[in-house]
């Protein structure tokens, strides 16, 4: 596996250290996974979610939430009621 | 009566009887928390004020003459990746260590509608990636009966926390064995419910196919009661079940749950299995003969495959899940010069190794090159382990096998091999993979011993059959 590539792919910042350790236990754990190629899988279908449920609707009315000052509070940074974030563009 | 050594059945009952105050309850716990937890490091944060107020409540209500619900004036412990208004939450990690909660989880409210105590919050592992809490970004949690062995995990302060009598009980969650692989290493009860049967809405996201909420108490009858109180249906967790119903919780009947046949999995006896593990699931058979059930050789021939499965399903979910803590939403921002390096600079920096380790991992699986390969593939196996159990539960209501290979390792034995940490949760994720409801039950007899755990499995909500099986063994 491509650590580096993969690391930067997932936005995490890696020491050389731990892109070594990373490789190695990485290398063993896609060794151990080589044995889901020994099963035949064709027509199986993927079980995607934890329940058969279909999907689940609800009627979408307006609500006041309370949730909206915690939410300002919580932001790294705020301005009265507006979320500061870093420049999108350069 | 000692107050803390009690299950939570015995608490309410002395409640009612006015034998003692829901204060002196709550105090009683506070003060072994005080006692035991700076050796033990089950807690995170402690909630001394919220705890006695409530308590105060509940005694207001008591001297009204009004009633009381069996939760009222329970000291319970909450894993701290589960929210409660107002109160931190860190999941565990660094990344969250500043963050405090803005809402109620549904589990939560329900908790706080029955007038529970809600002592503090647990350690577990980071985001609850782990199976010894020696994941936490925060401190090492210690196994009571042996303080130099780890408490199993994610869920390890929880389990703790009511084995050492610093709760009456406590929830955890679950994705692999969360709950009950630590339950079994500290010879308490933990249930994992069916998917679908408790609200995960407040609970900080791990794998969103597996993740379920469940109680570890002292008792299988207490585990009823915690389930009861915190399963149903809820409009904010489009996975949680309508109309689910559990006939018997609380009051098992007996003459049926003999009539139930308990398989036994050939594949979870297999090589790497402790040998007094082994020992121990046998007898725990011989004395469920004794009682009356029928028991029969049944086989899960895909089980050896469902360790992969799970680590390839798991770490996808997750790089999905934890994509959220960019350093924009949460914690601190920094002096990144660019928007990218601040993305990688507060993730390199708040994630601890195995976080990291299991982000890459679900990155590679779902990128465009691997995907089929092994994401893929991996789901389609995860239907074939849940077909096995489909089958078997046509010729048996239970499955009886061990929860983990050995009892408790050592503090270190494990933490430099990330695949041998991983087999440690071979025997409770593929419950996870079918969702399935699991429970781990203490095998009795070993008080001088390092506990074993033995797991019942049934079909879907029918969590009253493997609470029953195991409330008649908790009998014997």
């Amino acid at each position: 596996m491509d650590i580096k590539y993969f690391a930067k792919l997932a936005r995490i910042k890696l020491t050389s250290g731990e892109e070594k350790k990373f490789s190695n236990d990485l290398g063993e754990v896609l060794g151990h996974f080589k044995q889901l190629q020994e099963i035949d899988t064709n027509g199986v279908p993927p079980m995607a979610g934890g329940t058969e449920l279909r999907n689940v609707f609800r009627e979408d009315e307006p609500r006041q939430s309370r949730l909206e000052r915690t939410g300002i509070e919580q932001f790294p940074e705020a301005e009265s009621d507006f979320l500061k974030v870093p420049k999108v563009f350069e | 009566m000692d107050l803390t050594s009690s299950t939570i059945k015995s608490l309410h009952q002395g409640l009612k009887e006015k034998q003692f105050s829901a204060a002196e309850v709550t105090e009683a716990y506070l003060k072994e928390i005080k006692k035991r937890d700076k050796d033990l490091g089950a807690y995170l944060a402690i909630d001394r004020d919220g705890a006695l107020s409530t308590a105060q409540r509940v005694d207001e209500i008591i001297a009204r003459g009004g009633p009381i619900g069996q939760l009222a004036g329970i000291p319970l412990a909450i894993k701290d990746n589960i929210l409660i208004e107002g109160r931190p939450a860190t999941a565990g990690s660094k990344i969250l260590k500043d963050y405090t909660a803005a809402y109620d989880a549904t589990v939560v409210e329900k908790l706080k509608q029955e007038n529970a105590v809600l002592l503090g919050k647990t350690n577990l592992d980071e985001f609850a990636m782990g199976s010894s809490t020696e994941n936490s970004g925060y401190k090492i949690t210690k196994n009571p009966h042996d303080l130099s062995r780890v408490p199993g995990g994610s869920s390890g302060g929880s389990a703790v926390a009511v084995a050492a009598n610093m709760a009456a009980g406590a929830l955890g969650s679950d994705t692999g064995g969360s709950i009950r692989q630590p339950a079994g290493f500290c010879g308490v009860v933990g249930l994992k419910p069916t998917y679908g049967a408790v609200s995960r809405y407040g609970l900080v996201a791990l794998a969103s196919s597996l993740d379920q909420i469940g109680p570890l108490t002292k008792t299988v009858e207490d585990a009823a009661i915690l389930f009861g109180a915190i399963a149903g249906h809820d409009k904010n967790d489009s996975t949680s079940v309508l109309g689910a119903s559990y006939e018997g919780l609380f009051e098992p009947r007996l003459e049926d749950l003999r009539k139930l046949t308990i398989g036994i999995p050939e594949e979870y006896f297999v090589e790497g299995l402790d040998n007094e593990v082994a020992e121990s699931i046998n007898e725990v058979q011989k004395s469920l003969e004794g009682a009356g059930f029928k028991f029969k050789k049944i086989s899960l021939p895909h089980t050896k495959y469902a360790l992969s499965v799970y680590y390839i399903i798991l770490p996808a979910e997750a790089s999905t899940n934890l994509a959220r803590y960019d350093g924009i939403r949460y914690g601190t921002r920094g002096g990144a010069s660019n928007l990218m390096n601040l993305y990688e600079e507060n993730r390199g920096e708040g994630f601890g190794p195995e976080v990291k380790r299991r982000i890459i991992l679900g990155t590679f699986v779902l990128s465009a090159g691997y995907y089929d390969a092994y994401y893929s593939k991996a789901q389609r196996v995860r239907t074939l382990v849940k077909q096995d159990f489909e089958e078997a539960f046509k010729s048996v209501d239970v499955i009886l096998a061990p929860t983990a290979p050995t009892p408790a390792f050592k503090i270190g034995e494990k933490t430099t091999n990330p695949l041998e940490m991983y087999l440690s949760d071979a025997l409770t994720l593929p419950v996870n993979l079918a969702g399935l409801p699991g429970v781990s039950v203490p095998v009795k007899g070993r008080e001088d011993k390092l506990p074993i755990g033995f797991q019942l499995i049934g079909k879907p909500f029918c969590e009253a059959d493997i609470l029953g099986v195991g409330r008649v063994y908790e009998g014997l």
